[in-house]
């Protein structure tokens, strides 16, 4: 690897300080490792055994990684002459970027100030754009009389970004409503409640250009992305070349990206994003992200600069060190295709809930930043998730991200699928059985996912049984002798029974549709009814074939669960608990004195609806108060007494009847 | 060697008295179809009661005994089931009805709670109401023995309505009846052996004070009822009308009485409750006694595999075998450290392992000479002085008579082998792999003589003496008996009734053993029977006088 210090000219730069957590500093450090570079991790206090901070040579703590002066401050500290943001975070914080301006020899890997000021401002980008020459979405003057719309119009905050302040409106009557609303979200989000009015397109594709520029003038593109799985703005499935562009549609983004660069004098990695209408074919500018894309792995694993292979993260710090890219746009080409799939700390089957945990068992289906030439097939994985790691829901709820490649879209799309099939998370719920599902389905093979698509579908939740009767059949291998910690002993957990058969093993697990009883045959094969043949089970993963259908899954028995992960998605198995809450049943609802005393307060009446757990009045006795509380939801009956009242042990006080059960 | 001791069936001069004629001991069917054999009659029984009485068990949400047993027990726990025939041919209307009352209507046995092993004490309600029949009370007393023998917790799941009421002269006033259970729940509580209890259906009169005698008990929301008089003995008594559960059902005394400590949503939440229990009691149970513990060590299988017992028997038991080919199929490694192989030879004594547990074995390779009990009284005293438990493994027709060994005094040397056993405190474990008869049952550590465990084969035979001879000998004592036919006539029945008597069934029935085992199963039972009785430490030894 050829040393930065050594081309770098008048600057020595040897250390970089990475300006962010989780998969995207490790993703940095790993190319900055590889180019010689020191690495210098930044984090809070709750961080300070984090994956990025064990990876780094040195690292620095900071309140929050939005501080931008202490990070400033602790990259001059640590002798850093580079700050790589990441993505997120200071990314593209003009402020931060300021800051840093001016004080060399440290230099932020990424545009001017100026730029990202200009580009963050979508009203201000849409005006470059214009002046480039590049294709922008219809907008309409607000001082225009909004009956004069062509509905539906998009209302979104000049200021925004991930979907926030945002409205999509239908008619003129929803409008002043919705412009009032997205005023008021993009003030709070963005302290700006600038606002744009713009044509709707009803259906597009999300198509995005990497472009890269150095302080010598030189403006490449390196092919697009189609980000159009997205849910509520956010991007789910991500890939490169975009599959549904013709060659004049590829023509006019790439082409109007460099112009855009050239017109804003842009300065480093960058991604100019545009909506492809899928009725029209029109394309139309949307906004410019100056920085590193989560997604940028697509493109790296597609594009190749005379035939070699590209580092993104190695070209920002290249271009920021001052050095020329040293290529052309004729030496860029495409081999392949490359798919994408977020893997985030959310359930999709309940809501896209965020999810927080320890993540007890993580496995990847390759090793996370692996050597790509020594990588295991084709598939790559960008994550910072290892087992037995805390997941917050303090940060962005992404985990990583899994790649793969393949000669063409089918080939990628399949190894793609086959990759989520060999993640795990267990300990927490994540969306990788819903990607899993999404890359395997019909809308994403046939590429007719539009970016409002997911927002529509409704994805079936996956069928737990494979994943049960796996569960069924480990637990209960687990408990066999093959397992045994006592080798010989008479005791063995084989079931044997006096001169008759063998017991089977009970496996009694909790599910979401009630407690399911299995029956495991070890020896004879079977789960209740099904023919169960192991090829393998070892470290936590489990390869069967049930009835004949081969399935792998991941496991984790403990003594209060067995979890499972069957292609991708997460299904936790609680072992019956004895002293669970049973719920006391109806009737149960009489509240007796529980010593002779003095009713203090009652404060329902007969008849009033209460919750479980809701304080229905007081007592006091042997000087102490004591609350009397609703055993369950349900209707006041009786009230028995008043306060002041003297009450013997045992007296009746309240009945609380309960509400009728659904069963 | 005399021939008696080869072919004791030839009687030559000097033969045992007492021993019997090979008619008695001549089994022609083959090993295997013996085993098929118990493993057929073992499915009938363990369906336990009629199909009606099941279904109508299961109708009610309520689990069948030995599910019940194997929900309790920790997943792929083996259960040493402790005389499953037991009641085997007795209380049916006639000879065919052998299953009248499948296990004595109980299941006990040794199983795994939560990694230890537990005494389990099971009424079967399919089978007459779960009542107990002399034989019931009797296995429910020798479950009690062993978990006294071995500080086992017990862990009773009552579903009973308490004594067989047509046979209460046989269930309840005598000092092994009904009461003794009690009186061992309470002594076993006061040694520290922990008594759980969890009531699963009816509870009635005596049975009422197995759960109100536990230390800790659970019961089943509307299955579980318990009450000294039920509500027709209640309405009989002073006429009050009221129903099972208002009298004694799980709210009541789980809520109101205190009779019991935990109140369960069904079966399966009650046996996990119970297994909750076992979870909480110390590691070890009984209050500190003084002795010596034992320990395994590592296992070695034996070079030949379980099943080729099968073939180290003779189909016909006249045919000589060595014991040893015996020995060699159960020990650890195939390896035994044989003591005085050159004297008293009809008796072999060696130290070997078993599962991985320092065993003496002690097997009879023919009759029992003056030298053999002298050997087999030493080698038991070394034993005891080691704490090394003791294994008998049981192929034996008498002790050798006639005049020259009586005048020798073999009945001195019977007396010192006797002693040793009797006195020994080591455990001891009793296997009868052939046959078991008159005074070779007690120098061989027969039922009175307290092994822990015994079991036995099912080609076993054992009684006071062969058919023959008793016929014989009863036919000498009449007078009236003049022609050869009147004493053919006399003695046929007394064959036959020898005959019937001598069958491994009807000791399993009447428990004078601890079951019939599979052969091939014989290391693994002698295992689980050591691994109990590792829970008990050895006191020292001391014997009574040994005649010299």
């Amino acid at each position: 690897m050829i040393s930065l210090t050594s081309l770098s000219g008048a600057r020595r730069i040897d250390t970089v300080l990475v300006a962010n957590r989780g998969e995207i500093a490790l993703r940095v450090m790993r190319t900055a490792r590889a180019m010689g570079l020191r690495t210098v991790a930044v984090h809070t206090a709750a961080d300070k055994d984090a994956p990025h901070v064990r990876a780094a040579d040195d690292s620095a703590e900071v309140s929050s990684y939005l501080a931008i002066e202490e990070i400033a401050e602790a990259a001059h500290h640590r002798g850093a002459q580079l700050v790589h943001p990441g993505y997120g975070f200071l990314s593209e914080r003009a402020a931060f970027a300021r800051e840093i301006e001016g004080t060399e020899p440290l230099a932020l890997v990424g545009p001017s100030s100026g730029v990202m000021e200009a580009m963050g401002k979508k009203d201000a980008a849409r005006d470059i754009a214009v002046a480039a020459g590049v294709p922008v979405v219809p907008s309409y003057d607000l001082d225009v009389d909004p009956g004069d719309f062509a509905y539906p119009v998009l209302v979104k905050a000049a200021a925004g970004g991930g979907g926030k302040g945002m409205r999509i409106v239908r008619s003129r009557t929803e409008y002043d409503a919705a412009l009032a609303a997205a005023r008021r979200e993009a003030l709070g989000a963005f302290g700006d409640d600038t606002i744009l009015v713009e044509k709707y397109v009803e259906r597009g594709r999300h198509i995005e250009v990497q472009v890269l520029a150095d302080h010598h003038g030189n403006v490449v593109h390196l092919f697009e992305r189609d980000c159009s799985t997205q849910r509520r703005h956010q991007k789910v499935l991500e890939e490169a070349p975009a599959p549904t562009v013709t060659d004049a549609q590829r023509e006019l983004v790439t082409s109007s990206a460099v112009a855009l660069c050239r017109e804003v004098g842009y300065a480093n990695a960058g991604t100019v994003e545009f909506l492809l209408d899928s009725d029209t074919g029109e394309v139309y500018f949307l906004e410019m992200n100056t920085r590193l894309q989560v997604e940028h792995p697509v493109t790296e694993e597609v594009v190749r600069v005379r035939g070699e292979r590209i580092d993104l993260v190695e070209l920002q710090l290249r271009v920021a060190a001052g050095q020329p890219l040293g290529f052309t746009q004729a030496d860029v080409t495409l081999e392949g295709h490359a798919v994408e799939a977020r893997i985030y700390a959310e359930d999709p089957y309940h809501g896209f809930l965020p999810q927080a945990g320890t993540a007890e068992l993580v496995r990847w289906p390759a090793e996370p930043f692996g050597d790509p030439a020594r990588r295991d097939g084709r598939v790559r994985v960008d994550a910072a998730l290892e087992s037995g790691q805390v997941v917050s829901s303090s940060f962005d709820p992404m985990l990583g991200k899994v790649i793969a490649w393949g000669e063409d879209r089918e080939a990628a799309r399949e190894a793609l699928v086959d990759a989520l099939d060999r993640t795990a998370v267990l300990g927490l719920t994540t969306n990788t059985g819903f990607v899993r599902e999404l890359a395997a389905g019909a809308a994403f093979r046939d590429a007719t996912i539009d970016t409002a698509w997911l927002d529509r579908a409704e994805i079936p939740a996956p069928d737990a049984e494979v994943a049960l009767l796996t569960a069924a059949w480990v637990d209960a291998v687990l408990h066999s002798p093959r397992f045994s910690d006592r080798p010989g002993d008479p005791f063995a957990t084989d079931g044997w029974r006096v001169a008759g058969e063998p017991a089977r093993t009970l496996v009694a697990l909790e599910t979401p549709e009630g407690r399911r009883e299995l029956r495991v045959d070890v020896p004879g094969h079977r789960v209740d009814d099904v023919f169960v043949q192991e090829h393998r089970l070892a470290d936590h993963r489990a390869e069967l074939s049930l009835d004949g259908r081969r399935e792998t899954a991941y496991v984790n028995a403990t003594a209060r669960k067995v979890e499972v992960a069957h292609r991708g998605q997460r299904y936790g198995f609680e072992r019956p608990d004895a002293f669970a809450d049973h719920g006391p049943a109806a009737g149960d609802g009489t509240l007796v004195a529980p010593m002779p005393g003095t009713v203090l307060d009652v404060l329902v009446t007969p008849g009033q609806r209460v919750d479980e757990g809701e304080t229905l009045g007081a007592m006091e006795a042997m000087k102490m108060e004591l609350a009397l509380t609703a055993p369950f939801a349900g209707t006041v009956t009786e009230v028995n007494v008043a306060a002041g009242e003297q009450v013997p042990l045992g007296a009746v006080l309240l009945v609380v009847e309960a509400e009728a059960s659904d069963g | 060697m005399t021939d008696a001791t080869t072919d004791p069936g030839t009687t030559p001069a000097g033969s045992p008295a007492d021993a019997p004629t090979m008619r008695d001991l001549v089994a022609t069917v083959p090993m295997r179809d013996l085993v098929a054999d118990l493993r057929e009659r073992l499915a009938v029984v363990r369906r336990g009661g009629s199909e009606a009485a099941r279904a109508k068990h299961t109708g009610r949400g309520k689990l069948l005994v030995r599910d019940r047993v194997d929900r309790l027990l920790d997943p792929g726990s083996p259960f040493l089931e402790l005389s499953p025939m037991a009641a085997y041919g007795m209380y049916g209307r006639d000879a065919d009805d052998v299953n009248a009352v499948p296990s004595a209507s109980i299941v006990t046995g040794i199983g795994r709670v939560n990694g230890r092993e537990c005494v389990v004490i099971a009424n079967d309600a399919t089978v007459k109401g779960g009542t107990y029949y002399p034989m019931t009370v009797k296995k429910h007393l020798r479950a009690q023995t062993v978990a006294a023998d071995n500080n086992l917790p017990c862990i009773a799941l009552v579903d009973s309505g308490g004594a067989f009421l047509p046979m209460q002269d046989d269930v309840f006033p005598d000092r092994e009846h009904f009461g003794r259970i009690f009186f061992n729940q309470a002594n076993l509580s006061a040694r520290g052996v922990p008594q759980i209890a969890a009531v699963m259906g009816s509870c009635t009169a005596g049975g009422a004070y197995v759960p109100a005698m536990s230390d800790e008990t659970v019961i089943v929301k509307e299955q579980g009822t318990i009450f000294l008089g039920g509500p027709p003995l209640v309405k009989a008594a002073t006429g009050e009308v009221v129903s099972a559960e208002d009298l004694g059902g799980g709210d009541v005394h789980a809520r109101t009485s205190g009779v019991v400590d935990h109140l369960a949503e069904d079966d399966a939440h009650a046996l996990a409750i119970v297994r909750s229990i076992v979870d909480t009691l110390p590691a070890t149970s009984g209050y500190p006694q003084p002795g010596r513990r034992i320990e395994p060590g590592p296992v070695e299988d034996p070079h030949e595999p379980p099943e080729s017992l099968y073939d180290v028997v003779p189909t016909d038991t006249r045919t000589p075998y060595d014991v040893r080919e015996v020995i060699r199929r159960i020990v650890d490694g195939s390896r035994m450290h044989e003591f005085k192989k050159l004297y008293g030879e009809t008796l072999v004594t060696c130290f070997a392992k078993i599962h991985g547990y320092d065993v003496g074995i002690i097997a009879n390779n023919g009759i029992l000479f003056s030298e053999s009990a002298l050997k087999g009284a030493h080698f038991i005293e070394l034993c005891n002085q080691r704490g090394i438990p003791l294994v008998f493994l049981q192929n034996i027709t008498g002790f050798m008579v006639g005049r020259e060994y009586e005048n020798r005094g073999i009945a001195r040397d019977g007396a010192k082998l006797v002693t040793a056993v009797a006195c020994s405190v080591v455990p001891k474990f009793t296997v009868v792999i052939g046959g078991s008869f008159g005074a070779g049952n007690y120098g061989m550590c027969g039922r009175a003589y307290d092994p822990r465990f015994l079991w036995m084969w099912p080609n076993a035979r054992i009684s006071v003496m062969g058919g023959e001879q008793a016929a014989s000998v009863l036919a000498t004592v009449r007078t009236d008996l003049e022609t050869p036919a009147q004493v053919e006539a006399f003695k046929a029945p007394i064959r036959e009734q020898y005959e019937t008597q001598g069958s491994p069934y009807y000791s399993t029935a009447r428990l004078w053993d601890d079951g019939v085992i599979d052969p091939a199963d014989t290391r693994r039972v002698l295992g689980m029977g050591l691994a109990v009785a590792a829970n008990a430490p050895v006191p020292d030894p001391s014997y009574g006088i040994f005649r010299m």
